[in-house]
Order: C-alpha cells, then structure tokens, then sequence
C-alpha cells in the first residue's frame, strides 16, 4: 500500500532515525535494521510527513511487518 | 493449452478488438499510427519499410539506430486494436529472417491485443509461429521489446520471449484482461494492477525497464541496441582511475547503495541497469568501460543486505546468460553476508533457482571478472563468480573477507564449549581473540591468495584500470560468445 514502509526481511530494530511528524525526503533514513550481522538503514521512497512509526528500538520484525507510514 | 485459451480471449478483453470502431482520428494523426512509431525509433531519413503499409496489423523496417543497422517492427494499433492475423504475424517472422541474416538487433514496438478472433485458429498458428522465430533467434541477435501499449495474450508472450522488455508508461502486459478476470474468477482488477509497471517492474520480472515517456521507451531501446549491437573496443589507455570505496560507508557493518560504486565504475553517464526494482539485492547493468561494453553484476547491500536469495539468483543468471551469448564481457563485484535463510527461501526455491546463477556462470566463456569489495561468505562466495566456477582473474580489496562466514560466527561455532566456559564479561573478548586467530589460519584475504582463489589484491583507487586490463588481456577477436540461447529463465 502506498505510504506504507515494509520490512523486507527479518531482523531487530536497531536505531529509530526520524521522529513521527517529521518531513522527509526520498532516500532519507527512518530506522536502522540489523540483520545477517549488518546494519541495514530503511530509505523513504517517497517524499512525505512521517505519520506513524509502528516499531521501537529493541523490537524484532518480520518479514512484511509495517515498519512506519509515510503520506 | 493457456496460451490458446488465453489469446482467445484476451481480443476481447483487452482492447476491444473484437469490435473494432472507426478510428476517431486520420491514421497520420493517430498517436498509434506505426510509421511515426518506427520513425521515432529510428535515426532520422534512415527508416526503410521492408513490409506493406497495409491492414495486416505489423509493420517492419530496417534502419540505423545511433548509427548502427538494425531491424524493427510495430504494431498497427489502429488497426482492430494491433491484434495479430496471419498476415500480421508473417510480417514479424519475415522481419526476424532478415535480422538473422544481417545478424543485427532486432526491435518491437508492441501495442496488440493478442490473436485475431476471426481467424480462428489460423492467427494462433501465425502467433505461435513468431515463438518460433524468436525462439530460434535467441542468442544469436539481441532482441529488444518495447511496449507502448496493452500487449495481451501472444502480444505478453512475444515480448516475455525476448532479452529485454522496455515498458511505456500506457504499456499494459497481461495474459488475460480485466474483463475475462472478472467474469472467470469475479476479481475486481483494471489494467494498471494486471500488467502495468507496478506489477511487472516490481514483482513478476517481466520487464527489465521502465520508461516515463514513450520516447524515453524508444531511446532506452536505442541505447540497448547500440550496447548489444554495437559493442565498441576496449581502450585501456582510456579508463581513468578513481577511488570506487568513495562512496562505501567507513563501518564494514553498514549496508549501502551500490549504485554509485557500480556508475564510478562504468564509463560516465554509459550505465544502463536491467530489472532495477525487481530482486533489487542485486544489481544488472549494461554499460561500457574503456569504450567497450561490459555487463556489471553487483551485491547491493542495501536491500536484504545484499544476501542472494531465490529471485536475485535467478535474475543474475539470465543476465549472465545473455552477456554471455553475445559477447559481453562481465564485471561481477562482491559483497555478499550469504544466501537468505528461512523458510520461505528455502519454499520458494532458493536450491533450484541459486543452482542457475552457479550454471550460468560455471558455462559462461565470456571474459569474466571478478571483485570483492568487503566481502564474500560461504556458498554465496562460491555463486559469485568465484575461482572455483572459473572466473577469469579475481581481485579483492584490502580487507575483504572471503570465508565460509564472519569469524566472529565462526568461532562461536567452532569453540561453542570452550566459549561456554569462560566467564560472561570476558567472553566478547575472547570471541575477539578466537577470531583474529580463526582469520590466520582460515580466512582473510591473505588467505585467499595463498591457495588461489583470489589472485590480486588491489586498492580501490586502481580498481577500474585492473578490471580493464583483466577483461583487455582475456577478449578475443572476433569475441567469444557462449554456444547457447538466452532462455528466459
């Protein structure tokens, strides 16, 4: 769904970069993954207001699990 | 027999082309209109049509595209919505013929809505008779299809058989069109979901490129056929070097882009990447360096961290295969933690679908060369144009890991009880040092060198002048090219 930021594999969130209301440019960094023993940054492909942040640091996400919404 | 079913019903479907209404506009006008078509695509005065100007739904012509000879055809979509008759499809075999015999590359404009409903089963023969020709033409000419706009039943399929397909922003691929879903199956679909560049860019792989304009589609094409066609000759006196680790993160942990890296390494402005939304954990361009082009595959740690999984696998390995086919020399550059794990890598085919990278490339005769930038873990390091499957030279930077996998897992594995042992708060500390001594012994890049299978390491600030020179010292004339067709795995 647009707007939707997914993860796209599993992996611990490592770092939350952007705040909820921020405005963000494509290819800005919202969190830090880490996964296969890398630190993986999540990139908006859109341009748009942070509207919701769905994980916190320390929690372990899914593959497909929405990871914040951009719109 | 799909095919059959679908084509049946995909006139109807998709274009209305079962019913077809006056055009509203003369044909010189019509946007559609073939002629205007081949000549966007062509260098300017060189068009020359090698078929009737009439209603048999196809035109062909031969032309130069930026200044090399190649063939074309189009549908006539204004014409019962470019659906395909005998005639019309004897048009596209004909134009093949003559591309295989001037051995040039050969371009459709595709905007049809399948197989002609009246002709019956004569116009699914004619159809089937295009598979055909393609089918035979298949590594022998680049093939190239661009698609302006809906393309349905033997119209996706033509296209899907080809080496590139270029989707037009009103390119709408399908087997079957909205309305025949909804009638069969009740589901609620247009044509943008059904075929358009979200799907095909993005899940399904159909299409390798996607333009913003139909004349952005025409000059995408016209760059192919010059990178296939017109392949130019390596000048190592040419390639400057810079530094490629510019724009690579200082922490060896941080994933990045790989796009920049993969444009510091090509010729400037030359890079050209297939399938770029599509199993985005790797990375297939064409481009040129030192003039000559060259086919770069690349880990993109970015997206799944550059792991390999099923569909990464797969796309290497057709990119593989049809550089290989036509003589493109391959640049392969190394970043990979593994293959994905998990279940669902393992449902969707990770074994069958990795085993075609390690074919591709194992029966690839083209000059291929290979560069671990950071690193290169187990079977992933293996598939990666390794030594083993029969890499041309292979460099790495200084640094690079090439292992089974990281030390630290290593270790961990191979001293589990030891490390079991020893106290919580001096454990990371003896990881370390378990590690510094797993690397002596096992991995490293040192290492590598020792038994051969990485031959060099170089700095990354004279990277592009050592992969130029390992593919100049290795090509051949006339250039090598794999005995094999371009299957669209």
């Amino acid at each position: 769904m647009a707007g939707e930021i997914v993860a796209e594999m599993v992996a611990n969130v490592l770092m939350v970069v952007a705040v909820e209301g921020a405005t963000l440019e494509t290819g800005d960094t919202v969190m830090i993954l880490e996964s296969m023993k890398m630190e993986i940054p999540v990139l908006t492909e859109h341009p748009g207001t942070l509207r919701e942040l769905r994980v916190r640091e320390g929690d372990v996400v899914q593959e497909g699990d929405i990871l914040a919404i951009v719109g | 027999m799909t095919v059959t079913k679908a084509e049946t019903k995909a006139e109807t479907s998709a274009v209305g082309a079962a019913a077809p209404k006056p055009a509203k506009l003369p044909r010189e006008l019509d946007p559609r209109n073939p002629v205007e078509r081949l000549g966007a695509f062509f260098d300017a005065d060189s068009l020359e049509l090698i078929s009737n100007d009439d209603t048999s739904g196809m035109l062909a012509a031969v032309g130069r595209v930026n200044g090399a000879p190649a063939v074309a055809f189009c549908s006539d979509a204004t014409v019962m919505g470019g659906a395909m008759g005998d005639e019309g499809c004897k048009v596209v075999v004909h134009a093949y013929e003559r591309a295989v015999r001037d051995s040039v590359p050969i371009v459709g404009l595709w905007h049809s809505g399948g197989a002609r409903l009246a002709e019956g089963v004569l116009s699914l023969h004619a159809v089937g008779q295009i598979f055909h020709a393609m089918t035979l033409a298949s590594g022998r000419i680049p093939q190239i299809s661009v698609v302006l706009g809906p393309a349905a039943g033997g119209a996706a399929y033509g296209p899907a058989l080809t080496d590139v397909v270029i989707l037009g922003p009103e390119g709408r691929i399908f087997v079957t069109g909205p309305d025949v879903v909804r009638s069969v199956t009740g589901e609620d679909v247009d044509m943008l979901r059904l075929g358009g560049p979200e799907p095909h860019g993005r899940r399904s792989g159909v299409v390798h490129v996607l333009a913003d304009s139909e004349a952005h589609a025409l000059h995408e094409a016209g760059r192919l056929v010059s990178l296939l066609g017109d392949q130019g000759v390596l000048d190592d006196s040419t390639v400057e070097d810079i530094d490629l680790a510019g724009s690579l993160p200082e922490s060896m942990r941080r994933a990045y882009d790989v796009h920049p890296l993969v444009a510091d390494l090509l010729d400037d402005d030359s890079g050209l990447e297939l399938h770029g939304r599509w199993a985005p954990n790797i990375t297939t361009t064409l481009g040129r360096l030192g003039g000559r082009t060259v086919g770069v595959i690349a880990n993109n740690p970015l997206r799944l961290g550059g792991c390999l999984d099923s569909l990464s696998a797969e796309k290497a390995a057709r990119f593989v295969r049809m550089c290989d086919a036509f003589g493109v020399p391959l640049v392969v550059i190394v970043d990979v933690p593994g293959y994905l794990p998990g279940v669902g890598q393992e449902w969707d085919g990770v074994v069958r679908r990795g085993a075609k990278l390690l074919h591709a490339f194992s029966e690839a005769t083209v000059p291929r060369v290979t560069l671990v930038t950071r690193k290169a873990y187990g079977g992933a390091y293996i598939a990666m144009n390794s030594r083993s499957l029969g890499a041309t030279r292979v460099f790495a930077w200084p640094g690079a890991e090439v292992a089974v996998m990281g030390a630290i897992a290593a270790v961990r594995i191979l001293h589990r009880r030891r490390l079991a042992e020893v106290p919580v708060d001096v454990r990371t500390s003896v990881e370390a040092e378990l590690a510094v001594e797993h690397e002596r012994i096992a991995g490293g890049v040192e290492r590598a060198v020792d038994i051969g299978v990485v031959d060099e390491v170089i700095e990354p600030t004279k990277s592009r002048s050592a992969l130029a020179g390992a593919i100049s010292a290795a090509l051949r004339t006339p250039a090598i090219r794999g005995q094999h067709n371009n299957i669209p795995l």
